[in-house]
């Protein structure tokens, strides 16, 4: 048994603690806006934040969350409302949108570290995030409008 | 919103108005249309519109784009619009060649005239039906924002309260449509149904689909891709946490558990053996030197010929010569392939992110002898299509998977590395240009001669005329007087697929970098040589001076940056771009593209300027690095580390307009990805002196 904190609430997971707490959150625990990219944490699909750290859940296994603190894109505002989504929304970002939960939770851990993001942290906190579809010019704008929708 | 993905049938109840559809004739017969009782749009007794779609939503927007075009001819309330799929294959939903798939950017060039016609008749029988009701002359009225509405009165009715009273009218068999002047929401950049589902995590995927008792499916697949089964242990792995059964497929087995990870790592523990087959040791070196011999090879037929373009090179004083190429490629979506299936005595019902609705009804009846009409498709978002996600080999595992549980619903889920190595690349191709200019820098001759294989035998026409290995060469805009294409037919064994804009993201490279190298022997400028050697009335013509005016191509480059020009018409669009690069040492980057596309009337201009935007951005990774190459008869690249696409931290900026004259609608999804590839190399050219003849730029040095 895995006891964690899932978007707020404490969470009992029976599975192999080497399962990828990816795997855990889509199928145990049935919040599936975490995707599946490569597996390797190399594409930034399935990041999520662990003790408010962005991490990739496909290469975290369970048993490494034991007593953390997980949130997942469902969690990360009660009414989808985060400054991170709103300036999204605003910017019409996503086109497959597949990688877009990541790039939303890794956008949300940057604009706390950085309330000021410059090109070039964009670059640093995102590059980890790949889009096959290119929406990287949205992604830019939209990262900058939602730091600015945060300072207030 | 979210699409739906069950379609609840209406038709033959008075409870919603639906209208049949009339398509040109090649798409289907008389009789079809008359048992097909409704499409695109169905009104529901509460006033909801629902939009029923042809092509899926894989990014390229083409369910808000089709939602705009229908509501508006319709005077629907934008906000209570709502969208579903079929969940058979239908006549209206096919494309010219008689099968539902989402491809060749058609959804919104080819389905916008029957949508209009079917929501024009929907609003007229609206109309009527208020008419009748009102007791007022039809043209009395007016229609808007869900409402058939009596100004003169006062008084107005929902579409929810006609609805029963409409679908018992006739249906006109020429609607007035709307005049353009009140064409209000086609032209706008209406935000996307789907980006609010997106950004909160809540649209579903087919790799999302959950039903209840589902199991789930892990592949293990071999490596080459014409090997088989050889022989198999399934007591090796039965007593695995979790595994209920252990299924043969073609060219594998799928062990099916309780849960993915479950599944997967038995898959990998499965003691499985593959066939030798006469192509493990295939690998790339050997397979591109088969392919070159056919650049020279005699005795091939002549697929498109004008003037005298042999006799012209003879006489030539002097002849342009280069020999072009391209590797291999994945489509690599974001997500990986993946199909959940459901199959009982009588039914079976997928949950698929599918390009390929008739593909795949075709071919589970040939592979599993599934009846069409017993096979139901409940089509979800795609995470990424690319032409990857026409095809069936997930559905027949995953068919073969819930079989092998009784009939449990398993969802099969292939990891990256088997959706990388799997095949269905776009094509490794050659080619060899010749040419001669006329004193006055025209093209007076040109041959191309592409070598490499067939990828569209099934669709060829006479003289070799493959559109998936020809188009953007035999249909070039520019003027050549005496000109020649043919194809030396050099099969391969890999399973290859349209890759997104399919030849043209080939013969758009090698056609606009031979052009350059034109212009260079002609001692013109790019921009200049294209200009005269394209006819006066050419479309390509606008969106080239355009995309100069952007990038002030006449006047100097910026300090340390290089440019390169090109323009490609495909999918009934056309495209020009300039590339600014800037050289660190021998490592090219490209820090801003410039782009210009004339696709008709934009539907939807926003729209088209990110998919413009992500075109470029899509083509710029296979141009700096990412193949596919082969060793021992598989695929050396597994996944994203080996194959690298393009980060956010190289994308460039890349400015959009849209240029509008007046041509009839083209597709928006592929016609950006072919000129960028020139584009590029023709600026490294213009910063080295160096002529890129074949992709990526890292095979060079140069990335």
């Amino acid at each position: 048994m895995t006891d964690f904190i899932l978007n707020g609430d404490p969470v009992t997971v029976d599975a192999d603690p080497n399962t990828p707490l990816l795997w855990v959150i889509r199928e145990e625990l049935g919040l599936t806006g975490t995707k599946f990219g490569c597996g390797i944490g190399a594409c930034g699909a399935c990041t999520v934040h662990l003790d408010g750290q962005p991490v990739p859940s496909c290469a975290v296994p369970l048993n490494a969350v034991e007593g953390g603190a997980v949130t997942t894109i469902e969690g990360l505002s009660p009414d989808g409302t985060h400054p991170v989504q709103t300036a999204w929304i605003e910017m019409d970002v996503p086109q497959c949108g597949y990688c877009q939960s990541g790039q939303i939770m890794t956008t949300a851990a940057m604009i706390r570290d950085v309330p000021e993001p410059t090109d070039a942290d964009i670059d640093t906190y995102l590059a980890g995030s790949l889009c096959r579809c290119g929406v990287y010019p949205r992604i830019r704008a939209a990262a900058k409008r939602a730091a600015e929708l945060s300072r207030g | 919103m979210t699409i739906t993905t069950r379609r609840t049938f209406l038709a033959g109840t008075a409870a919603a108005l639906s209208v049949p559809l009339v398509l040109p004739a090649t798409a289907q017969t008389a009789q079809e249309l008359e048992s097909w009782p409704d499409a695109f749009l169905r009104i529901d007794t509460d006033g909801s519109v629902t939009c029923i779609l042809p092509t899926c939503e894989m990014g390229q927007g083409t369910h808000t784009g089709q939602a705009q075009i229908l509501a508006e001819e319709l005077g629907a309330d934008w906000r209570s619009i709502r969208i579903e799929m079929p969940v058979q294959p239908a006549p209206p939903y096919r494309l010219p060649f008689g099968q539902m798939r989402s491809v060749g950017s058609y959804g919104i060039r080819y389905f916008h005239d029957p949508m209009r016609r079917a929501a024009a008749q929907m609003r007229t029988m609206l109309k009527q039906a208020a008419a009748n009701q009102l007791g007022v002359p039809k043209p009395e009225l007016t229609v808007r924002d869900g409402l058939v509405i009596h100004e003169a009165s006062g008084r107005e009715i929902a579409f929810g309260d006609l609805v029963q009273a409409a679908a018992l009218l006739p249906v006109p068999a020429e609607p007035h449509l709307l005049p353009e002047a009140e064409r209000t929401l086609t032209g706008q950049s209406i935000p996307r149904l789907d980006t609010p589902a997106k950004v909160r995590g809540e649209a579903i995927y087919a790799i999302d689909v959950t039903l209840p008792d589902m199991a789930y499916g892990a592949a293990r697949m071999a490596p080459v891709f014409s090997a088989d089964v050889e022989a198999m242990d399934t007591a090796s792995v039965t007593d695995m946490p979790g595994v209920l059964a252990v299924t043969q497929v073609p060219r594998g087995a799928v062990v099916v558990a309780e849960s993915w990870w479950q599944a997967r790592a038995a898959a990998e523990a499965l003691d499985i053996t593959f066939t030798a087959t006469e192509h493990d040791t295939l690998d790339t070196p050997g397979m591109e030197a088969t392919i070159a011999e056919g650049l020279s090879r005699a005795d091939v037929p002549m697929t498109l010929e004008r003037g005298e373009p042999m006799g012209r090179l003879d006489a030539a004083t002097q002849i342009i010569e280069a020999d072009y190429a391209v590797p291999m490629l994945a489509h690599a979506c974001m997500e990986p392939i993946n199909c959940t299936a459901q199959a009982s005595e009588g039914r079976t019902e997928l949950w698929a992110g599918t390009q390929g609705h008739d593909w795949k009804r075709m071919m589970l009846e040939r592979e599993l002898g599934i009846p069409a009409d017993e096979l139901f498709i409940n089509t979800t978002y795609l995470g990424g299509g690319f032409g990857r996600k026409t095809w069936h080999h997930d559905a027949v595992q995953a068919v073969l998977a819930s079989r092998a549980v009784g009939g449990r619903p398993v969802k099969v889920i292939w990891t990256r590395e088997q959706d990388m190595t799997f095949g269905m690349y776009r094509q490794t191709m050659q080619a060899r240009f010749r040419a001669s200019l006329s004193e006055s820098g025209r093209i007076e001759a040109m041959t191309v001669r592409v070598a490499g294989p067939q990828m569209g035998a099934a669709i060829v026409q006479a003289n070799n005329m493959d559109p998936f290995s020809l188009l953007g060469l035999v249909d070039t805009p520019y003027a050549i007087p005496n000109y020649a294409v043919d194809h030396a037919v050099v099969d391969i064994p890999v399973p290859l697929s349209a890759w997104r804009a399919i030849a043209t993201s080939f013969t758009g490279y090698w056609m606009e970098s031979f052009i350059d190298e034109l212009a260079e022997a002609a001692g013109m400028d790019p921009l200049a040589f294209r200009l005269a050697n394209l006819p006066s009335d050419a479309r390509a013509r606008a969106v080239l001076e355009r995309v100069a005016g952007m990038s002030d191509w006449n006047g100097a480059a910026p300090e340390g940056i290089h440019r390169g020009i090109s323009v490609v018409e495909a999918y009934g669009s056309s495209v020009a771009q300039v590339a600014e690069i800037r050289m660190d040492g021998d490592r090219v980057s490209v820090p801003r593209v410039f782009a210009a596309i004339d696709c008709g009337r934009a539907i939807n201009p926003g729209q088209v300027e990110t998919q413009i935007q992500g075109s470029v951005i899509d083509a710029l990774g296979p141009t700096l690095r990412a193949k596919i190459s082969l060793e021992n008869g598989a695929a050396v690249q597994a996944n994203f580390p080996d194959y690298p696409l393009l980060r956010i931290d190289e994308a460039p900026d890349v400015a959009v307009e849209i240029v509008e004259t007046g041509a009839p609608l083209g597709g928006v999804g592929e016609p950006g990805v072919p000129p960028l590839a020139g584009a590029v190399c023709n600026a490294v050219f213009a910063a080295t002196g160096r002529r890129i003849r074949s992709l990526p730029l890292s095979d060079h040095d140069l990335a």
